[in-house]
């Protein structure tokens, strides 16, 4: 395009010159030789000058002159990223550290420390909600059983769908489907399996759980029900945990599963290996991958456990929070307008996911082949 | 131990509805020797793999039976069998070290410990890997890894060696290598070995035996030279050599055989069409010979030397024609003559392409 022009400009240049000789006949040539040169050394300077301005805007855009343009574009992100990402991580930061932080307070006037944390963690925070340790105990009583049982069913099941052929497809969607129910609706129908209707003597029915073990209303088991067992309660969170999780841990294994080469199953039936010794010694190593992958992403998930239990249990999360998990703990003081006890609480838990995360990356290192 | 394959088909069936259903082996017949290397010879899926794989026990033979010495072991788990089987791309487990690799098979065996170890070492020492037995095979270049799959074959003493295409990932200067190499350690441990190959070079010079294959269906089976020297068919004839033999459209007339109106030879057959195959080897120079070629170029290799021609009766496009390089050719000929050595000559029926073998 630029080259182009400056090759109409020269053009123009020597058609110029045409021009006055023809008007200028007696314009002596000395003159004309003078005036020749510098019109050709304007148009050659013209088109050398072309290089090098190139090569400079490189190296302006390398420097970041050209970042004002750049920002302009990103702009729209930036301010949605600052609005709704960087700023209320800075205010989570603050509001943590501020003592006795509420949302209505002017934070300028408290004072810093760490106060908000060393009552979170003792449990006192005077307002009468959620207690962390009990919810950090929950949470992780929750995650660590359903996250390793759900994926080693997972496997199983994916293990036994890849080696039927009627109907694979079918039992795929099956299995897939939970995936597609909200949340709180599944936590409503697990509420009601579970449930025991009446009071007392006068028991209507003591749920279909119940029932398929075999329970009256003699014997019944309570499991969420005023007066119920804590271990109880977690073992019906940790049923609908195990069961929630199961689709995409199914759909991913079964993936995996299908790209492992036959071959290694024919070597190993040649060399002798028994059905267990290719699952454990074969399939599992080769999809060791995918398997840290949905344990690692299980157990980040599964620190954030909160809807299972509100649909289980109700927003109090039991008669007394007792059923209550980390991520329940914030939103019950946000509620109650102890932003400084959720902020310090959140920031407790970032840490928590981050070492779990840590610890998992530094096994799955040395365990995982990929 | 001596194989027989009996009557042995397998037929996949479609997997679409519509389909037609895939005849990879059909009626196989053969007996291979005790302790000989006997190669599994054809082009890309004529079914050698399948044989192969029915021998392992992988696949289920849709009929015909497979007798190991006197054991018929047709319906036989593979790991009951008593084979080593290398496949074509290896399949080592690319979790475990090769120490690991070469010790699965006697740990589901339930050797101890220590005896396993030393037994996957005693195998990796027949192959040469010895100082590679804590790497991965990810670690490994493709010979070594041959190596490998071949010591895990070898490691529980297998009364059959499989080998399905085992230099086919290798480069030309490791291929050759490497073929010497599986012969030295079939020498080595007598145990008798199935070669599959589709590169006749490779099965010509390592067999003891050879089976030629065409969909499915043997062709011929016999030592390397006799094949060679005695094709069944045009499949065969064509198949094994290289550069590969030239083949004519002629005819048999009087006890005469005419490419062209040229008499290249003579027998006893009656008259008929004929497709006259030559042998590279099988041209004599001589000014007044009988067979008339249109020269294209000469290919000068030091050791011999090559025509290159054009015939209107070959059935491929250039005719080779190898011929010492002491013989001193024309300069810039047009045309060149030759005589053909009797021996270098078949003659196959023109419709079913079976060798016509002359009567003396
Ligand atoms: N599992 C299978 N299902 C259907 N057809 C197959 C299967 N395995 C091989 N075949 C077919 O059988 C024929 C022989 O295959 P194969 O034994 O692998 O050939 P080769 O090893 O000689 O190249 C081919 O036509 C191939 O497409
Ligand atoms: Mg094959």
């Amino acid at each position: 395009m630029e080259d182009k022009q400056v090759r109409d400009e020269s053009l123009a240049v020597e058609e110029n010159l045409d021009n006055q000789e023809m008007d200028n006949q007696e314009l002596d040539d000395q003159k004309l030789d003078d005036q020749l040169d510098s019109l050709i050394e304007e148009a050659v300077l013209e088109t050398e000058s072309q290089k090098p301005r190139q090569k400079m805007r490189l190296e302006s855009f390398k420097r970041g002159a050209y970042h004002e343009q750049g920002w302009l574009f990103v702009l729209p992100a930036v301010l949605l990223m600052c609005v709704f990402t960087f700023y209320p991580i800075i205010n989570t930061f603050v509001s943590a550290f501020k003592v006795g932080y509420k949302p209505l307070d002017s934070a300028y006037e408290l004072k810093w420390g760490f106060e908000n944390f060393v009552r979170v963690l003792r449990g006192d925070t005077g307002t009468g909600g959620a207690n962390f340790a009990r919810c950090f105990w929950n949470t992780l009583a929750f995650t660590f059983i359903s996250v390793p049982v759900s994926t080693l069913l997972a496997l199983l099941i994916s293990v036994a769908l890849n080696s039927i052929k009627v109907l694979q497809k079918a039992y795929q969607t099956i299995f897939f489907l939970p995936y597609l129910t909200n949340a709180l609706a599944m936590g409503a129908v697990f509420a009601t399996l579970f449930n025991v209707v009446g009071t007392g003597n006068t028991v209507e029915t003591v749920g279909l759980i119940n029932v398929l073990l075999g329970r009256t209303a003699d014997n019944y088991i309570n499991w969420i029900n005023l007066g119920s067992d804590i271990w109880a309660n977690r073992f019906v969170v940790i049923i609908y945990e195990i069961w929630s999780g199961l689709p995409f841990k199914i759909l991913i294994l079964f993936s995996a599963l299908q790209n492992v080469n036959k071959q290694y199953y024919d070597a190993a039936k040649v060399d002798g290996a028994s059905k267990s010794t290719i699952l454990w010694k074969i399939t599992v190593p080769l999809i060791s991958p995918m398997l840290s992958y949905l344990l690692i992403t299980g157990i980040m998930g599964g620190m954030k456990v909160y809807t299972a239990v509100v649909g289980l249990f109700g927003e109090s999360m039991g008669q007394e929070y007792e059923v209550g998990t980390m991520v329940g703990y914030l939103y019950n003081y946000i509620e109650k307008g102890e932003t400084g006890y959720a902020a310090a609480g959140s920031l407790i838990l970032f840490g928590i996911i981050m070492i779990i995360t840590l610890i998992n990356l530094y096994v799955s290192k040395k365990r995982v082949h990929y | 131990m001596r194989i027989s394959i009996e009557n042995l088909t397998k037929i996949f069936p479609s997997r679409h509805k519509a389909g037609e259903n895939v005849t990879a082996v059909n009626d196989m017949c053969i007996e291979i020797p005790s302790g000989k290397l006997v190669g599994l010879l054809g082009p890309s899926g004529c079914g050698k793999s399948t044989t192969l794989f029915m021998l392992s026990g992988l696949e289920k033979p849709t009929s015909g039976h497979i007798i190991f010495e006197d054991e018929d072991v047709t319906t036989l788990a593979p790991e009951k069998r008593g084979i080593g089987l290398v496949f074509q791309n290896y399949a080592l487990y690319p979790h475990m070290t090769v120490e690991q690799n070469i010790m699965f098979p006697l740990v589901n065996m339930r050797l101890p410990k220590e005896e396993a170890r030393q037994r996957a070492l005693e195998a990796a020492e027949l192959v040469q890997i010895e100082e590679l037995l804590t790497r991965k095979p990810s670690e490994l270049s493709g010979g070594q890894q041959q190596r490998v799959a071949i010591a895990r074959a070898l490691v529980k003493m297998p009364n059959v060696l499989l080998l399905d295409e085992p230099l086919s990932n290798l480069d030309a200067r490791l291929r050759l290598q490497t073929r010497e190499e599986i012969k030295r350690i079939q020498r080595a441990t007598g145990i008798t070995t199935v070669f599959v190959t589709h590169d006749q070079e490779e099965a010509m010079s390592i067999c003891d035996q050879m089976v030629v294959m065409k969909l499915g269906v043997v062709q011929q089976m016999g030592e390397p030279q006799e094949i060679y020297d005695n094709p069944n068919n045009l499949f065969v004839a064509n198949f094994l050599g290289t550069p590969p033999i030239n083949i004519f459209k002629g005819k048999v007339e009087n006890g005469g055989i005419y490419i062209g109106d040229e008499k290249v030879g003579e027998t006893n057959v009656g008259d008929q069409e004929v497709f006259i195959g030559i042998r590279p080897e099988g041209f004599i120079y001589d000014p007044m010979g009988a067979l008339t070629v249109n020269v294209q170029n000469v290919e000068v290799m030091g050791r011999d030397k090559t025509v290159v021609s054009t015939h209107p009766s070959s059935t491929k496009p250039t005719i080779r024609s190898i011929i010492d390089s002491d013989i001193k050719l024309p300069k810039d000929a047009l045309q060149l003559k030759f005589n053909i050595k009797p021996n270098k000559l078949f003659l196959f029926n023109a419709e079913t392409e079976e060798r016509i073998y002359d009567g003396r």
